[in-house]
C-alpha cells in the first residue's frame, strides 16, 4: 500500500488517556469511612437488588446490581451435549463462560476472551458446580454465561451469586444457592465488596473472594492474591461468610417474588 | 470406649460413594446448621414457598418426593417452587417441591417418549425425541432405533424401510441412554408402540389398517409401517 | 488432565490408609515424595530448572529480553507465565487438549506472584518508562503423575535462582538519546533475590484428613483440594480452591494452617540444595535428562 511519507503518523500503539489523567486522586485513604460511606473491618456489602427472568429465551436468567456493579446471567439447558465424553454418560456437564464488556471498565476492552475472562469462568464453574445437582442430568449440558455490563468492583462474588439465582430460576436441581463475597485487605484493615477504585488502589494487601454455600454451610470457591498472612486469610474468609449471610435473605425474597408472579399456586391434588 | 466405631466406620466411609449422594461435597460433619426462617415463608402465602438448600423437614416426617434430596436425616429443596405435601394412602406424606412450568424433564430408561423420523439406513432409524410422555422437550435430544428392536417378534427378518420413513411420528419407549458413540437407544418393540402419524408418498395422512400396513385416503396405496396400537390414555382431544 | 480409574474397594483403602496417617507409598499425610531437583539444564535460556516428584517431571525455562515497562508502573519489569502442557505428558494434552489446564495454570503462576515482595520487579528495571526487562517464564510439562502446581511452583523458584541476566550501561549520546550496551564478560551478571519468591502447596481434602503431594490415585478419591502459595516467612500469596467439590469452612482454615506450616517447612531446604549446587560450579555432574 503506498504511503503518504509527508503525512506525520501517529504512534503504532496508543493508550487511553484514563491512563494518564488524575492518577493520584486513584489512591485512597487507608483510613476513615469508605468513599460510600460504608464501614471498613466490617462485613457492609453494598446493598443489591435482584430480579429474575429478564432474558425470556433463556430457560432462566438474573440481573443483579450491587453499587454500581452491574451483571446479567442466562442459563441454557439442559441440552443434549456436544462434545461427549464417559462421565458425561453419568453425570451432567455445566460449562460457565464469563465476560467483561469491553466498556464495563474504565478502561476499554476487547470483545474477545481474555485470560482473564477465562480465570473468571473458571472460576465461576468450580463455585457453581458443587451445588448442582449433576446427576441429575445425565448426557446434557447446562450452560451459564454470564456477562458484565459495569465493573464496579467485586465482579466476580457477584457473578457466582447472580448465576446461582439464574440456575434456580431455570429450575435446575441444586443442593443449595451459591452466594459470592469479596474483600480486599490492605496494611492492616479490610473493606468488605470493594469498588473498583478500591480494588485497584490495594496495593500492597491482597483480594479475596468467597463463593459459599449457605445452607449447607460450605465453601464451594475460594480465591486469594497479593500478600496476606495466614491469621488474616482465616479472618478475610470468616467476614466474607458473614457478608454472604447477609446477602442471604435478599436473594431468598428475589428468588419468592420471581416465583409468585410466575404463577399462582398449584392446586393442591 | 468406642469399639462400635471401628465397625461402624467403613459403613461411614462409603457413604460419599454412594450414587445418591456424590463425592462432591466434603463429608466433614457441618458444624453450624443455618436454619431458614421458614416461619417467615409460611406467613407470606398459604402454600409454602421455597428456594434451593432449604430445610424442609425430617426424614422421620415425610418421604422425599421430586425436587428434594436427604441430607443427614434431613430432608431439603432442590428446586425454588412450593413445597407439595400428598399423602397416598401411606403412614407418611410425600413431600415434593414442584414448579409451574415442568421441570426440565430429560428422556430416561422406561420413559414412552414421542419422536420424529429423522434418517433411516437398512440398519437404524435416526429420530429427534420430541416429548417425554405428555411433556415436549425445550432442546433437541437425538435417538436411535436400532433394527433388532423395532418389534419384539422375527426379529430378524425387520427391514427399516418397511417399519419406518422419515417424517413418520412415532411412540417409542427408552431402553437405555447409549454410550459415549451412540444416542438415546430407543425401542418399538410393543404393540402399543410404533408409528402412529405418517403421510404416504402423495401427501396424505395415512390410515392404518393392519399392525404393519397404513393405507392412503387419497390415491388407495398401501405402505408398510410398524404401527402402533394406540391406546386411549395416549389419544388427546 | 491424565486420570486414573480408582475402584471402590481401592477407594476405601485409600481412604483407610489416608485416616491413619500411613498413605498408599508409605508416606505420611504431609510428606512429599522423592523430589529431585536440577539446575541449569538447557543451555539456550538464561535460567533453567528440572524438577521430579515422583513421576510428575516440570521442566522451567526463562529467558530475559528487553522490553517497554506497563504503562502503569513505568519503574518495573515483569514476569509473563506460559505454561506447555505437552502430548508427551499425556496424549490428551495433543493438539490443544492442554491449552485449558495450561491456561488454568498459568493465571494461577500470574496470581501468585501478584504482589510486591515475591520478586524485585524494580531490580528489573533498565530505564524507568523507557526499557526493562522481560522474564519470560516458559513451564513444560513433561510428565503427569498429580501435584503438578507444587513441582511447577518450586522448579520456577530454582529456574529463577538459577536466572542470570546480562548487565547493561546506558549510556546517552549527544542528541539526548540512550544507548544500552550489553556487558560483554558471560560472569558479569546480574542475579535475582528468590527469597520471597514462594511455593505452592497443594492439599487434597481425603476423607476426613488432608494430604499433602497426592498422587493421581489420592486425587481421584479427592473431594476438592486447596492450593496455597506460600513464602518463607509464611506469607500467603494466593490461595484457591480446585477441584470439583466444596469444603466446609473449618476444613478450610485447618487446611490453609497445614499449607503455612509445610509450605515453610519446604523453603529452607530448597534454598539449601540451590546453593550447593551453586558452590559445586562447573564441577558439577550433570545429570541431564535420563538421570
Amino acid at each position: 500500500m503506498p504511503t503518504d511519507t509527508k503525512r506525520v503518523r501517529g504512534p503504532e500503539v496508543s493508550q487511553s488517556p484514563v491512563l494518564f489523567g488524575c492518577r493520584p486522586a486513584a489512591v485512597l485513604p487507608s483510613h476513615g469511612p469508605r468513599a460510600d460511606g460504608r464501614q471498613r473491618d466490617q462485613a457492609d456489602v453494598r446493598p443489591v437488588f435482584v430480579r429474575c427472568g429478564l432474558v425470556s429465551q433463556a430457560n432462566g436468567s438474573a440481573y443483579m446490581e450491587a453499587g454500581s456493579t452491574k451483571l446479567m446471567c442466562c442459563v441454557y439447558g439442559p441440552r443434549e451435549t456436544e462434545r461427549k465424553d464417559e462421565t458425561d454418560m453419568k453425570c451432567g456437564r455445566l460449562t460457565t463462560d464469563m465476560r467483561l464488556a469491553p466498556f464495563s471498565c474504565p478502561v476499554r476492552g476487547s470483545w474477545i476472551q481474555g485470560t482473564q475472562d477465562k480465570d473468571l469462568s473458571l472460576m465461576l464453574y468450580e463455585s457453581l458446580q458443587p451445588a448442582v445437582c449433576l446427576q441429575k442430568y445425565p448426557r446434557s449440558q447446562i450452560e451459564v454465561s454470564v456477562m458484565v455490563l459495569e465493573n464496579s468492583g467485586s465482579v466476580l462474588a457477584h457473578a457466582v451469586t447472580c448465576a446461582s439465582l439464574a440456575l434456580a430460576d431455570a429450575g435446575i436441581e441444586m443442593y443449595d444457592l451459591v452466594l459470592g463475597c469479596s474483600l480486599c485487605q490492605d496494611a492492616g484493615s479490610y473493606v468488605v465488596d470493594p469498588t473498583y477504585a478500591e480494588e485497584t488502589s490495594c496495593g500492597s494487601g491482597g483480594g479475596l473472594t468467597v463463593a459459599f454455600l449457605p445452607s449447607l454451610n460450605q465453601i464451594s470457591g475460594l480465591q486469594s492474591d497479593g500478600e496476606m498472612s495466614e491469621e488474616t486469610l482465616t479472618a478475610g474468609v470468616r467476614t466474607c461468610i458473614e457478608g454472604c449471610y447477609k446477602l442471604y435473605p435478599v436473594i431468598q425474597q428475589a428468588l419468592i417474588q420471581a416465583l409468585r408472579r410466575a404463577a399462582p399456586p398449584p392446586s393442591e391434588s | 470406649m468406642r469399639s462400635s466405631v471401628m465397625v461402624e466406620e467403613p459403613v461411614l466411609l462409603l457413604l460419599p460413594f454412594s450414587s445418591d449422594w456424590p463425592i462432591r461435597i466434603d463429608s466433614s460433619p457441618c458444624l453450624s446448621q443455618w436454619e431458614v426462617g421458614s416461619a417467615l415463608l409460611e406467613n407470606m402465602s398459604p402454600m409454602k414457598l421455597c428456594v434451593p438448600g432449604d430445610k424442609l423437614c425430617s426424614e422421620e416426617d415425610c418421604i422425599p418426593g421430586t425436587g428434594v434430596y436427604l441430607r443427614h436425616g434431613y430432608i431439603y429443596s432442590a428446586l425454588a417452587g412450593y413445597v407439595l405435601k400428598k399423602n397416598e394412602g401411606e403412614k407418611r406424606p410425600v413431600i415434593s417441591v414442584v414448579r409451574e412450568t415442568e421441570a426440565q424433564l430429560l428422556p430416561d430408561v422406561g420413559a414412552i417418549v414421542t419422536c420424529k423420523v429423522t434418517s433411516i439406513n437398512p440398519r437404524f432409524a435416526k429420530v429427534q425425541i420430541l416429548y417425554v410422555g405428555s411433556t415436549p422437550l425445550k432442546d433437541r435430544f437425538r435417538g436411535t432405533i436400532r433394527k433388532e428392536d423395532v418389534r419384539a417378534t422375527e426379529k430378524d427378518k425387520v427391514e427399516i424401510y418397511k417399519s419406518f420413513r422419515p417424517g413418520d411420528i412415532v411412540l417409542a419407549k427408552v431402553i437405555s441412554l447409549g454410550d459415549i458413540q451412540s444416542n438415546y437407544l430407543l425401542t418399538t418393540a410393543e404393540n402399543e408402540l410404533g408409528v402412529v402419524v405418517a403421510h404416504s408418498e402423495a401427501g396424505a395422512q395415512m390410515i392404518p389398517i393392519s399392525w404393519c400396513e397404513m393405507q392412503c385416503p387419497c390415491t388407495q396405496a398401501k405402505e408398510f409401517r410398524k404401527v402402533a396400537r394406540v391406546q386411549p390414555e395416549y389419544l388427546q382431544a | 488432565m491424565a486420570t486414573v480409574q480408582v475402584s471402590e474397594a481401592e477407594k476405601v483403602y485409600i481412604l483407610h490408609g489416608i485416616r491413619d496417617d500411613l498413605r498408599v507409598d508409605g508416606r505420611g499425610c504431609e510428606d512429599y515424595r522423592h523430589m529431585e531437583i536440577e539446575t541449569d539444564v538447557v543451555s539456550n535460556t538464561d535460567g533453567s530448572a528440572k524438577v521430579t516428584l515422583g513421576h510428575t517431571a516440570v521442566l522451567v525455562g526463562i529467558k530475559a529480553e528487553i522490553g517497554k515497562p506497563r504503562p502503569m508502573v513505568p519503574n518495573e519489569g515483569y514476569l509473563e507465565f506460559f505454561v506447555d502442557c505437552s502430548a508427551n505428558a499425556t496424549p490428551e494434552f495433543e493438539g490443544r487438549g492442554g491449552e485449558e489446564l495450561g491456561t488454568e495454570l498459568s493465571n494461577t503462576l500470574y496470581r501468585v506472584f501478584n504482589n510486591k515482595h515475591s520478586l524485585d520487579l524494580r531490580s528489573l528495571c533498565i530505564s524507568p518508562g523507557e526499557h526493562c526487562w522481560v522474564l519470560y517464564v516458559d513451564v513444560l510439562l513433561l510428565q503427569c503423575d498429580g501435584n503438578l502446581y507444587d513441582a511447577m511452583s518450586v522448579a520456577i523458584k530454582a529456574a529463577l535462582f538459577n536466572t542470570k541476566i546480562p548487565r547493561v550501561n546506558i549510556s546517552s549520546d549527544d542528541e539526548g538519546g540512550k544507548e544500552i550496551e550489553l556487558s560483554d564478560d558471560p560472569f558479569d551478571c546480574m542475579r535475582l533475590d528468590v527469597e520471597n519468591v514462594p511455593c505452592i502447596v497443594t492439599l487434597c481434602k481425603v476423607g476426613h484428613r488432608h494430604v499433602v503431594d497426592a498422587t493421581l490415585q489420592e486425587k481421584a478419591c479427592s473431594v476438592a483440594s486447596l492450593l496455597i502459595s506460600v513464602t518463607h516467612k509464611g506469607a500467603v500469596t494466593c490461595a484457591r480452591k480446585v477441584g470439583g467439590g466444596s469444603l466446609d469452612p473449618e476444613s478450610v482454615f485447618e487446611m490453609t494452617e497445614a499449607g503455612k506450616r509445610v509450605g515453610k517447612a519446604l523453603h529452607a531446604p530448597l534454598m539449601a540444595l540451590l546453593r550447593q549446587e551453586e558452590s559445586l560450579g562447573m564441577k558439577r555432574h550433570k545429570v541431564g535428562f535420563l538421570g
